[in-house]
């Protein structure tokens, strides 16, 4: 055999095939989480795997366009996009399809595709799970949708929650006071979520005092309740800021009520590519990275041409099941290959009761890989149930 | 918890001791005399784990450790995706430079607008430097000996780490252009300082006062 025909079965990179334990794994977390949405009041939709890119992302949305893939409407001629994000899909759909007045709780499950991974290990094709609340600015929506994420976070089993929360606003309100605009603005806001002080140091330099305090101890202003205090003390007194820091405040104290305990870090900005505010990011023992966003997003449906204030969160479930204990599997029961109206009966009621009734075809089979512990036999003219002999 | 900090060998390793030790921490065997990869300290939570420099960032961006110590130039080329950097150590530093063979006439050479072949380790760096300065350029990747490159007609010029410039020198290149200094930054898995800041924060802390000092 050549080998260009052996690798034939050979995937592109980043992308895998989900096996059995791995998609039952996925599907129990997929069934949990919606569930639980479902129970939080949330609608389920299916927004399209791909639609016009204009649709898919703003012009400003330069990392997002980046990460979409592109083909060519055969029928209009004009450029589609495999989403790689969800969220705009149901802000399209909140602002132009259900058009209500009041407010609107959706959540959805599906597949994302990114043209380039977010890590070396990160599926290119990320299954994401989310909820969005729209309608509503006041710090309830923020607070009902983080104890949504910590609700699904629990019932998945991740069992020890951090939980960090940051606004945008702070960042926003010292970048529109100095005036910072294009590459400067963008350098300015990269270095900022990595922590980059000495390069902060260096790009702030020339900027007014209180602008370069301020920027250069967002990425310091980390942890505790203590933060806000200490931010209240280094930040400039402008009055978006005062507003942040008082957001912030209610939020941790609603949340702490909710039993949530909740930690700062006020230049966390990189949840998302379009958000206006309170952000946050779950992060948990074992896994290197976030394993769930979200936050404010108003401004998103501006562009469907109905601005809507907008909260939500995501996860990517081939990320967090990973980590997590496969579901406990019911045993199943072997059944005679016989056609026989006693056992098809039996067998039917079995199945409808909830078991796993597999029959057995040929010689072969591996009683460990069906994981059944029982079988049906024939015990004077009669079909039972018994434990499989070892 | 336990604190795992990537280190590599050489001059990072043993610039970067006193300031561990500033901290309390004293590794329990050296890399040199060791073959060992995983070195104890004298905290039982804390060990040091000896990588190669440009892997610095990836162990610590997965969270095969927790902090480590990568010179500005690996992080450039890494992205630093997944990590924090907040503290420059002033350890290990040195500049990255353009250089060329003596009389060559790089100036003209880059007013001329023709693509320049540049060989380096560091195209990412290379590749920005030379985008900011408008110049195309054909970027030949190498993992060393960069000085032989423009003798023997592989490139016009190298972007290579220059410390003293004696190499250069014996081999009759001369560095012609500045591109970036470059010292070692310390760098922190973003999980890692979220879920372990009770043990990492006053670390950082230890360390960063040790620098200004």
């Amino acid at each position: 055999m050549s080998i260009a025909s052996m690798q034939h079965w050979i995937l592109p990179e980043n992308i895998s095939d989900v096996l059995p334990p791995e998609a039952r794994r996925i599907e129990f977390l997929r069934r949990k989480l919606l569930d639980c949405c479902s129970r939080f009041g949330y609608e389920l939709v299916m927004p399209p795997l791909l639609e016009y890119v204009e649709s898919l992302f703003t012009l400003e949305d330069a990392a997002l366009d980046l990460k979409t893939f592109k083909l060519t409407d055969q029928l209009s001629g004009r450029q589609m996009g495999l989403r790689a994000d969800i969220t705009p899909q149901v802000a399209r759909i909140d602002a132009h399809l259900l058009n209500r007045h009041g407010v609107t709780r959706l959540c959805y499950a599906g597949s994302i595709v990114n043209t380039r991974p977010d890590g070396i290990l990160s599926s290119r094709e990320p299954l994401q799970v989310g909820a969005e609340l729209y309608g509503h600015d006041g710090l309830t929506a923020d607070v009902e949708i983080i104890e949504l994420m910590h609700s699904c976070l629990k019932l998945a089993g991740v069992e020890s929650i951090h939980l960090d929360v940051g606004h945008i606003g702070l960042f926003l309100a010292l970048a529109d006071e100095a005036e910072l605009s294009g590459d400067l603005r963008q350098a300015i806001f990269n270095a900022m979520q990595k922590k980059n002080l000495p390069e902060l140091a260096t790009l702030t330099a020339h900027l007014p005092e209180t602008i370069r305090k301020g920027i250069t101890s967002l990425p310091q202003l980390y942890g505790g309740v203590g933060v806000l205090h200490d931010a209240a003390r280094l930040l400039p007194d402008f009055p978006q800021i005062r507003s942040a820091l008082s957001d912030l405040q209610l939020l941790s104290e609603a949340l702490q009520l909710l039993g949530i305990e909740v930690f700062f870090d006020l230049a966390e900005l990189r949840s998302g590519y379009y958000h206006t505010g309170l952000v946050f990011a779950a992060y948990a023992p074992g896994w290197s990275n976030a394993i769930a966003r979200g936050g404010r997003y108003d401004r998103v449906g501006e562009k469907f041409g109905r601005p809507r204030p907008a909260t939500g969160f995501s996860v990517d479930l081939k990320e967090l099941a990973w980590k997590l204990p496969p579901p406990p599997a019911r045993p199943a029961i072997l059944s005679p290959d016989c056609i026989d109206p006693a056992l098809i009966e039996l067998t039917r009621s079995l199945r409808a009761s909830g078991e796993t009734v597999v029959v057995k075809l040929g010689d072969v089979m591996d009683v460990d890989e069906l994981k059944a512990d029982r079988e049906i036999r024939q015990v004077a003219d009669k079909w039972i149930v018994v434990p499989i002999d070892v | 918890m336990s604190i795992t900090i990537a280190l590599s060998k050489g001059r990072i390793f043993e610039e970067t001791l006193p300031l561990l030790a500033a901290a309390g921490i004293e590794p329990l065997e050296s890399p040199d005399s060791s073959r060992k990869l995983i070195i104890d300290t004298n905290h039982a939570e804390i060990r040091l784990i000896i990588v190669r420099a440009t892997d610095v960032p990836t162990y610590v961006q997965y969270g095969a450790a927790d902090i480590g110590v990568a010179g500005h130039d690996v992080l450039l080329e890494h992205g630093g995706a997944g990590l924090y950097q907040p503290v420059d150590l002033r350890i290990a530093q040195c500049r990255l430079m353009v250089a060329t063979r003596v009389g060559f006439d790089y100036e003209a050479a880059v007013r001329q607008g023709a693509r320049l072949r540049v060989a380096t380790k560091y195209t990412e760096s290379a590749r920005q430097h030379f985008a900011k300065k408008g110049v195309h350029v054909d970027l030949i990747k190498l993992y060393g000996s960069m000085e032989l490159a423009p003798l023997v007609g592989l490139a016009d010029a190298i972007v290579d780490l220059v410390s003293t410039g004696s190499t250069l020198k014996a081999n009759q290149l001369v560095a012609v252009e500045h591109v970036l200094d470059v010292s070692s930054r310390l760098v922190v898995n973003q999980a890692a300082l979220k879920l372990k800041r009770k043990q990492l924060q006053p670390l950082l802390d230890q360390i960063a006062s040790a620098i200004s000092c």
